[in-house]
């Protein structure tokens, strides 16, 4: 290896670059800027104000922020489902001069006074609910006239009652323990708020409620046209957010005491700063309890660190004023360009050296021929890509197309078809079952069953999930090729799993270890991977021994073997290390041999491109994917190959005609069947000196 | 160096100067599949320069001028010593050849002492012959390797015919491929630049563009009844401007790739299964798309007076007319040689459309 290639060996081996993809396209993505902003606070002032982290300083913090915080949590609901709601400073006020007066004038019981409290709150947000999600009415306007109803009633209340109230004193330690007290050693307002961030957190991502609100949020009239109530769930988003404004007050009330002209004023504005700094969108649809618990805190932070700093309270203002509008600002551009970003960075291809290709002059193993040319056609034009093909005991042909179907052609000259089966997504790979059932690869979708009564089963689409794995690579995505152990275990291969179906292109572009093999266990249900990080695992084909399979790595140009039982349990060892092309689907030959597809031939551009990683990521880029190098698949053949490697026969195409690529090939009776995954036509070709009573399942499951 | 930081920045982010773009085949030069309609074909092996002497069509293959007698009989007319790289008319009958290996030859006879390198275009005015050498270092087959190794060392010559004498006109032209004598100009395709431009044969100092950012590369240019004809040897792809932009790639593949295998544009491409394949071009149902992206294709392009494109005839990917390398108007009929697929088609001169 020439000295850059090995740096480049290096270099794509030790910096993972397909990660920062991975991490751009989890959810959970949108909290890193909130996040980074409240490391940064908590580090500038931890810095600047001395004791900062003292036990004193962080209890009466978070006590502030118990309270804080459940006003955020609600304006979050509001704003996850679209809406917003100014009037929660009013609330918070109102809530507070309502405990105190029930509590000091009416002298009722703590749990009472609560209860009461947080009634009078859920009524000023069923006004706001009824009127922005019943009537319709703008949301901003509606809650700002709301904001100053409450604060007027608040005023009026103040006049009526404060005299009262200041000159009162309860004899009640449940009252005071709400402002005061302490639970598992957590001030119980930010225990509070911390249980309603849990609680919100369930709801909102594992509950139907939730989803109605998110779904709501993201479009109103998608969730309408589904037939979620968006009515009521926005009405019922203003009552929680209502009756959290007024939870807070009373616990403000318990703190301090004491009802004042100025209690909450200006409260809606830190509000919303702390929800929209947390990254929850105003457009709606995008928010979680997460963030605002890391907004509120953010906001909290800043505010009472400034306080202690002794700056004025005008510049306090105009600096929250100033982190809305940047914290708005950003979560506009991240939304805007979070996707462009991650489609440029997504795709990030490996450096994948082949080993020199074998040549295809006369003197090579894989010498070009003309020994296709003497195909029958069948069903041509009528089927739209057969990537497998196999054949049954009576003869008649099953093989997939691009419809989801898998179509028979009836022997004994297959003029006549019929779908045998829809399945949906795509039929890949195919093999017969002991009890004479159809299992099924299915692109999309996953492992299935066709039972001779043509009933469809799943029977697996999703395997064990590995741990290292950032994205979610338990669901399969690209099934592609099976086959069954003597004792009934299903292997199949899952060529991708960071792609979906269509996008092989790009796996291919990317030329790492994708792909996967995956056990399924009829007798327990279960699903396990094999073999992880091949290259596009394609065809899979058991030995004679009943102990190991063949499988082919495409963008390896690799066969190898696999043993899962036996004295070689576990081991892989690759028999094919060089191939001419990219291997396909393998099939059992009638004299013990193997048939091999190669979908397509090595060139030397894409050979030399697959050792420059850069090269590849900057032409994914920068030109169109009708425009990219490809594997040349326009070309393919047939190998006949032993369980040592030894290549025996190959068999090609020459003017490509009827088989420009090839995907797969079954032996039956004779005879050769020919598939293609983008061809229209299924190949038929007369095996000289081939066994005319062999089949594949009879090979398999004996003799009926 | 601002604007250094900016050609690093637009490296990286693939803008201005790095950003692969070519003209859509649109306007004059909409999509057809003229050249594979043509009702007459002619095949010949390597056809490559048409031309006209004593009222018959000559064109050159490999070392030999042909004929087309009456019949669509290809007839030796001449045979060189070495591969022919173009020819023309010298006036009165005359004809001027041009050998790759930089003789000039005049009816047979050796013009003086010349030897231009890479002699690749060649037009003949009042008794004297302009001469378009192709490169200071390659010779005419090895356009591909002069393309990706992003050369302009052409140059311009003008040669009497009387004397022998040479003396140069311009240089640093970027694979001059054609030329064609416009009154008291010169006008030259450059090919590597996507352009034509008239150089002032009084006074050859900075040229006038005329046409910029062909879809193709432009090759050798003949007189119409009006206006001109344009032939493009092969097109632009995103893939190839995409790799000429990519020097570390594109030495390697001349160092380590077989040419017949490069990521280049071709006269024919899709001969051999080692050529590179691009997404666009994989076969579906059997059939290659027209639209596929592909190394080559067949375009001829008719110029108003001005040098601007009115209509154009053409292969497509799937088509069978590729290379055009030469395209001439005589008896009423256009011919168009393509190389690619050695052939000369004919079609009428109506083909290519009447000037706006």
């Amino acid at each position: 290896m020439s000295y850059s290639d090995t740096f480049a060996y290096w270099r794509y081996r030790l910096v993972p670059d397909h990660m920062l993809g991975e991490l751009l396209s989890k959810r959970w993505i949108d909290n890193a800027i909130p996040l980074l902003v409240l490391i940064f606070v908590v580090s500038l002032f931890g810095s600047l104000i001395p004791d900062f982290f003292g036990s004193a300083n962080v209890t009466n913090l978070s006590r502030q922020w118990g309270e804080f915080g459940l006003i955020v949590l609600g304006l979050m609901i509001v704003m996850v489902a679209g809406g917003i709601d100014l009037s929660v400073g009013s609330t918070f006020a109102l809530g507070n001069i309502v405990a105190l007066t029930l509590l000091n004038v009416a002298e009722l019981p703590m749990p009472v006074v609560v209860a009461a409290t947080l009634a009078v709150g859920a009524t000023v947000g069923l006004v706001n609910g009824v009127l922005v999600g019943f009537l319709r009415l703008r949301a901003f306007l509606t809650t700002l006239v709301t904001l100053i109803i409450v604060r007027a009633i608040v005023d009026m209340l103040l006049l009526k009652y404060s005299v009262r109230i200041a000159a009162a004193f309860p004899d009640s330690d449940a009252w005071y323990y709400l402002g005061e007290g302490f639970l598992l050693g957590i001030p119980f307002s930010a225990f509070a708020a911390g249980v309603v961030a849990i609680v919100a957190h369930l709801v909102l991502s594992r509950s139907r409620m939730g989803w109605h609100v998110l779904a709501t949020g993201g479009s109103r009239r998608s969730a309408h046209n589904v037939g979620i109530p968006v009515r009521r769930v926005i009405c019922s988003t203003y009552v929680i957010s209502g009756m959290l404004a007024a939870l807070a007050g009373v616990l403000f009330a318990s703190r301090l005491g004491g009802a004042g002209a100025d209690t909450g004023i200006g409260l809606e504005i830190a509000a919303l700063t702390g929800a929209v700094l947390g990254g929850n969108s105003l457009g709606g649809g995008r928010g979680s309890a997460a963030k605002a618990l890391i907004g509120s805190i953010s906001v909290m932070i800043i505010v009472n660190s400034l306080l202690r700093l002794g700056v004025t309270s005008g510049a306090n203002s105009l600096l929250l004023g100033i982190l809305l509008l940047a914290a708005v600002a950003i979560d506009v551009r991240w939304l805007k360009n979070l996707n462009k970003v991650l489609s440029k960075v997504y795709v990030s291809p490996a450096f994948a050296a082949l080993p020199k290709a074998p040549g295809t002059d006369p003197s090579s193993p894989y010498a070009i021929n003309d020994k296709l040319g003497g195909v029958e056609l069948i069903g041509l034009g009528e089927i739209d890509g057969p990537e497998d093909v196999i054949l049954d005991a009576d003869d008649n042909i099953y093989a997939g197309n691009r419809t989801g179907d898998i179509i028979r052609f009836f022997a004994p000259d297959y003029t006549r078809h019929e779908v045998y089966a829809h399945v949906g997504g795509r039929p890949l790979g195919m093999a017969f079952a002991k009890d004479g059932s159809l299992l099924v690869c299915i692109g999309g979708m996953g492992l299935y069953r066709v039972t001779q009564e043509r009933d469809i089963e799943k029977l697996t689409d999703e395997t064990n999930r590995s741990w290292v794995s950032i994205i979610d690579d338990s669901r399969l995505r690209l099934a592609d090729d099976l086959d069954i152990a003597p004792d009934g275990r299903v292997f199949f291969s899952e060529a991708t799993v960071r792609y979906e179906m269509h996008e092989w292109p790009v796996d291919g572009l990317e030329s790492r270890g994708n792909g996967r093999i995956v056990c399924y266990d009829p007798s327990s249900r279960t699903t396990r991977t094999v073999l992880k990080n091949l290259k596009f695992p394609n065809g899979i084909c058991m030995t004679h021994d009943g102990e190991s399979f063949l499988f082919a790595e495409t963008w390896a140009c690799t066969v190898s073997r696999y043993w899962f039982a036996g004295a070689k349990k576990g081991t892989v060892e690759t028999i094919l290390p060089e191939l001419p092309g990219y291997p396909d689907n393998i099939n059992r030959a009638s004299d013990g041999t193997f048939w091999l597809a190669l979908v397509g031939i090595r060139t030397p551009s894409l050979d030399l491109a697959l050792k420059m990683p850069g090269f590849r990521r900057r032409m994914a880029r920068r030109i169109a994917p009708d425009e990219w190098l490809y594997p040349n698949i326009n070309t393919g053949c047939v190998v006949r190959f032993t369980e040592t490697g030894e290549v025996l026969d190959v068999m090609w195409d020459r003017a490509g005609d009827n088989h420009p690529m090839i995907t797969s090939m079954r032996e039956h009776k004779g005879h050769l069947y020919i598939g293609g995954i983008l061809n229209n036509r299924i190949g038929k070709l007369k095996l000289d000196g081939a066994d005319e009573s062999w089949t594949g399942p009879e090979s398999y499951w004996g003799k009926p | 160096m601002i604007a250094a930081v900016a050609r690093l920045t637009d490296k990286i982010f693939g803008r201005g100067e790095a950003a692969v773009t070519v003209p859509p085949l649109d306007g004059a030069l909409r999509p057809n599949q003229m050249l594979d309609e043509a009702g007459k074909r002619f095949a010949l092996a390597d056809v490559d320069c048409l031309s006209v002497a004593d009222g018959k069509l000559l064109a050159s293959a490999g070392d030999t001028v042909f004929a087309l007698d009456g019949r669509g009989k290809w007839k030796q007319r001449l045979q060189a010593e070495g591969q022919i790289s173009c020819i023309c008319t010298a006036g009165r009958g005359r004809l001027a050849v041009a050998l790759a290996n930089g003789e000039i030859l005049i009816d047979g006879e050796r013009l003086g002492g010349a030897r231009i390198n890479c002699p690749i275009a060649l037009a003949e005015a009042g008794g004297v012959l302009y001469v378009a050498s192709g490169s200071a270092t390659n010779a005419p087959d090895d356009w591909q390797r002069d393309l990706l190794e992003r050369n302009a060392s052409g140059s311009l010559w003008r040669i009497d015919v009387a004397s022998g004498k040479a003396e140069q006109i311009a240089s640093g032209l970027a694979w001059p491929a054609g030329l064609a004598i416009d009154g008291n100009s010169i006008v030259v395709s450059e090919a590597w630049k996507h352009r034509l431009v008239r150089y002032d044969l009084a006074n050859p100092g900075k040229p006038d563009v005329l046409y910029h950012d062909l879809p193709g590369y432009p090759g050798r240019i003949s007189r119409a009844a009006t206006g001109w004809w344009l032939a493009v040897f092969a097109p632009r792809s995103q893939l190839v401007e995409f790799v000429l932009r990519e020097p570390v790639y594109r030495k390697r593949m001349l160092d380590e790739v077989e040419p017949a295998f490069w990521v280049s544009p071709k006269l024919r491409s899709g001969s051999s299964f080692y050529e590179p394949l691009q997404g666009g071009g994989v076969k579906h149902l059997g059939v290659v798309k027209p639209w596929a992206p592909a190394m080559s294709a067949g375009l001829s392009v008719r110029l108003d007076e001005a040098f601007q494109p009115v209509a154009s005839l053409q292969s497509r990917a799937d088509g069978s007319t590729h290379g055009v390398t030469s395209v001439l108007e005589h008896d009423g009929q256009v011919y168009v040689a393509a190389r690619g697929d050695g052939v000369v088609v004919r079609l009428p001169t109506s083909a290519g459309g009447r000037d706006r």
